[in-house]
């Protein structure tokens, strides 16, 4: 492991980091070795948005960097990411609801802590949760909303999982805004989450990791 | 008493009532100050697109609402966006119910990057020129043509005025557009028209308006409306000081209109909403460098006007209070949607008047119990020095319960006179 590049990542130094990362390319590193310094730079990332050193315009500075950084490594990777991931979780703002941010750092912080999550956007119905769930096969599915219509879409999105007699399989997590225990229940949800931590935490305890 | 003589006596108990309770006097009981959105039309079984479309018919929805449960001040309609003026310019920024959305959905902002990072210069050179050429065009299709605005300065003397504008105006791309200007002043004019009604009317019947104008937020404003919430992220760490400068050259466009329009309407209490700073958003730092300064210049500017700062607080505000504290005491309301009571009421309870905040889920989900003991606790917190209003955590939902809003201003009723 490079500290020093998996340090500079993670106080957010964009410049310093990505001249660092085109100077060990040049020196002939291994392009597999700085993604996976990259991942431990986010891990540490995601750490100290946990403890509330970080916020927001630092995750999203973080993103930037890992994307930059990925622009040059990518192009130089022969084979496929190899890592095996925790368990899948499917992800989405539930239908009538445009609202991301919240449900950005849901699955940035879940991508970082090794799970492997399908993000399926905002504004998503019933359906496409339940044609998502089928062939994705998640262990969770996480509902994000922040306007309080989307208690209702929520309760729908449930319902449909259970028709389409996929309840079973899965754990649902609810989170945003206006989110608390209460609106759990009337949406027949297994657990809340309130903070994109909380999220993580819940999906350790459902698959493990 | 004459009727009419009976509503002006209660107009002014009205105002007083809430005017006690900002400068922190007791009044002679908690005030009521709703913020409402599609609650109103729903209740009275009308459609958000409706309600969008037929200004008079939503107009009537808050008129009922206010008689019906007997609110201390009209709520203000301009949260809802009109609809045919909004098609008129083929406005892309924001989906409205009926319009993109479905019919009974509230409208939603479109969040994008509309100024790049690399953007910031021209911005900062020529911020009217920067709106009317590059904003304007990327957030409504009929301003589209505005990109290739020749420089207007050219026209600066008389004779260029007249061949340059005659030459401009006769353009195909620009007449359609001076009649669509036209079809839209037409729509936007008889929503004016029906919105200063309702407030004249609303004034007859004995109710004040809750707000009169609306201020923003500088750090606000550009990220929500130029860089995004991504950009203004990464623009704290890339191009600070640029970022500083724009906030800067925005801050008296946040307030000036606001200020004009309260003036001039006789009515002082001005909206300023929040979203960005809240806790768990940005640091303390980044608040202070890039949040606090710009919010607290709009503040005061409205305060040394002799204006109410009406500040709706989105999130959870516990960790900037210190910061709430710092404003001048009884001139300022702070709308709270997530705090720590006691640390508010500890902090800021005896500089600014608390407004709020009986959560959303017990109105929508709870139970009228619930929400009478939540009026209950926020009396019991904030009612010993007057400075309490009581409003739902977000305004009040559009999917409230009518029982438990009841339940709401029944309590405020029981437990809430001085």
């Amino acid at each position: 492991m490079n500290e020093k590049l998996v340090n500079l990542m993670a106080d957010l130094k964009e410049k310093e980091t990505i001249a660092l990362v085109r100077e060990l390319i040049d020196g002939g590193a291994d392009p597999g070795g700085i993604l996976d310094d990259a991942r431990s730079a986010m891990e540490l990332v995601g750490k100290r948005f946990e403890k509330c050193e970080y916020f927001i315009p630092d995750l999203m500075m973080a993103g930037e960097i890992l994307k930059g950084i990925s622009e040059i490594i990518r192009p130089l990777l022969t084979k496929g990411d190899a890592s095996t991931k925790k368990g899948k979780v499917l992800i989405g703002t539930v239908a009538g609801d445009i609202h991301d941010i919240g449900k950005d750092i849901v699955t940035f912080m879940l991508d970082v802590s090794g799970f492997d999550v399908l993000d399926l956007g905002i504004d998503v119905p019933p359906e496409v949760f339940v044609e998502k769930a089928r062939e994705f096969q998640p262990r969770v599915v996480g509902l994000s909303g922040f306007l309080t219509l989307a208690f209702d879409s929520m309760k729908k999105t449930v319902d449909a999982l259970e028709q389409a007699g996929l309840r079973d399989n899965v754990k649902i997590m609810i989170g945003g805004g206006q989110i608390d225990d209460e609106v759990r229940k009337y949406v027949h949800a297994d657990a809340y989450g309130k903070d994109a931590v909380a999220g993580v935490q819940l999906c350790r305890e459902w698959i493990g990791g | 008493m004459t009727v009419r003589e009976d509503r002006e006596k209660l107009y002014k108990e009205r105002e007083k009532r809430i005017s006690d309770a900002v400068s922190l006097k007791k009044p002679d009981r908690v005030p009521i100050g709703l913020l409402v959105h599609y609650y109103a039309n729903r209740m009275m079984g009308i459609s958000n697109k409706d309600a969008i479309t037929d200004y008079s018919l939503c107009l009537k929805a808050f008129r009922d609402l206010t008689l019906k449960l007997k609110l201390d001040l009209a709520p203000t309609p301009y949260p809802l966006l009109p609809a045919k003026p909004c098609a008129l310019l083929g406005l892309t920024q924001y989906r409205l119910p009926g319009y993109g959305l479905d019919d009974n959905a509230s409208h939603q902002y479109v969040e994008k990057e509309y100024m790049l990072e690399e953007e910031y210069d021209e911005f900062l050179a020529n911020p009217e020129g920067f709106a009317v050429r590059k904003i304007w065009p990327r957030i409504a299709t009929a301003f589209e043509p505005l990109a290739g605005l020749p420089p207007i300065y050219m026209m600066l003397e008389a004779r260029g005025l007249v061949m340059g504008g005659g030459t401009l105006a006769g353009m195909p791309v620009y007449s359609d557009l001076l009649k669509t200007l036209l079809e839209f002043r037409k729509e936007a004019s008889s929503y004016n028209a029906a919105v200063s009604q309702y407030t004249t009317e609303m004034a007859e019947l004995g109710f004040p308006l809750l707000c009169s104008a609306g201020a923003r937020t500088p750090f606000d404003f550009l990220s929500d409306f130029l860089r995004g919430i991504k950009g203004s992220s990464t623009d704290m760490y890339r191009v600070p000081e640029k970022l500083l400068k724009a906030i800067d050259i925005l801050t008296p466009a946040c307030y000036q209109t606001g200020l004009n329009i309260a003036k001039r309407s006789g009515n002082p209490r001005v909206l300023v909403t929040l979203h960005r700073g809240a806790g768990g958003f940005m640091s303390d730092g980044q608040f202070s460098k890039f949040y606090w300064p710009g919010l607290k210049k709009v503040l005061l500017a409205l305060v040394d006007a002799g204006l109410t700062p009406m500040v709706f607080l989105e999130g959870d505000y516990t960790p900037r209070l210190e910061y709430l504290a710092e404003l001048p005491r009884g001139k300022v309301v702070g709308h709270f949607e997530h705090v720590d009571l006691r640390k508010a009421k500890k902090i800021i309870g005896d500089m600014i008047c608390f407004w709020g905040n009986v959560s959303a889920q017990a109105l929508i989900v709870g139970k009228p119990e619930q929400v009478r003991d939540e009026v209950r606790n926020l009396i019991d917190t904030f009612g010993d020095n007057g400075g309490l209003i009581i409003d739902g955590s977000v305004g009040i939902p559009d999917e409230a319960k009518p029982e438990n809003l009841e339940a709401m201003m029944d309590a405020v009723f029981k437990y809430g006179v001085y």
